[in-house]
């Protein structure tokens, strides 16, 4: 199920969330080890990485369970010396990241009428950099995480 | 190289406070995985009569948006019904999750179940 390969890790999974831990817990150990030395992430932003991945992981199953497709999602991890790169690719329909509609703001009773909407939103907020890649065969997401 | 990973099924126990206060102490992942059953916990108490769900999140080990979800669902399911919903969160980790997302502007994150219910006692 997974690969280590120099620096970084591939894990293949089926798209069910009893594998959302598994992934969350390879990543955060792929960080923690560093790239060959001691990690540059803290526990902090290892958590935080931990955090964006089960969120897009969690799309991806979401996005495949939409259209019943079956097929195995990828997590890449790749360690360097000042960063961490993960990418989560899915066979899902596909999105687009800018048409996410804003959830009201938190003081409002409309608010706890949504009880999703926030995954794109803190994949954006924790990551120094989250790049969506959608089109109709599938969604690859691309997630750095640096030291902070 | 080899490591194990243990999963942890979502869990919890139920206290009572009163005869309409409960207090549910959740452990485990509040994620797509887990955070489903906790919705189906609290659905259970509210239609068990009870108005006030204290939600202990001190032995959660991780939440994410769908665990966040769960729990403004909650809180919109006790006001729909007079009730109310306190969230106990000690563990700095999982509170930054909630202030990450301003909701920690919805709900008051309390340090433990006494000053919760103190608290609200005092309002």
């Amino acid at each position: 199920m997974t690969e280590l390969s120099g620096q970084g890790i591939e894990l293949v999974i089926p798209p069910t969330p009893e594998f959302l831990q598994l992934a969350r817990a390879i990543v955060g150990v792929a960080a923690g080890l560093g790239g060959g030395a001691s990690s540059s992430l803290d526990p902090g932003r290892i958590a935080d990485l931990r955090l964006v991945v089960s969120e897009a992981v969690t799309n991806a199953i979401e996005a495949q369970g939409e259209i019943g497709v079956s097929d195995r999602i990828l997590v890449c991890c790749r360690v360097a010396d000042d960063h961490v790169v993960v990418e989560v690719v899915d066979h899902g329909p596909g999105f687009d990241p800018d048409s996410v509609p804003d959830l009201p703001d938190v003081e409002t009773p409309e608010r706890l009428c949504h009880e999703s909407g926030l995954g794109v939103a803190l994949m954006r907020r924790l990551s120094d950099e989250a790049v969506v890649e959608s089109g109709p065969g599938g969604t690859t997401v691309r997630l750095t995480i640096r030291p902070s | 190289m080899q490591f194990h990973v243990h999963r942890r099924d979502l869990s919890w126990t139920t206290s009572d406070v009163d005869p309409t206060g409960v207090v549910l102490t959740v452990l485990g992942d509040l994620d797509m995985a887990g955070a489903p059953n906790l919705r189906q916990a609290v659905v259970a108490e509210v239609a068990n009569g009870f108005r006030l769900v204290v939600l202990e999140l001190t032995a959660v080990d991780f939440i994410d948006s769908v665990g966040l979800g769960v729990v403004v669902g909650a809180l919109r399911r006790l006001r729909s019904h007079g009730g109310d919903l306190l969230v106990v969160c000690a563990e700095p980790r999982i509170r930054g999750v909630f202030e990450s997302c301003d909701l920690d502007r919805v709900f008051d994150l309390h340090i433990d179940v006494e000053t919760a219910l103190s608290k609200r006692l005092a309002a």
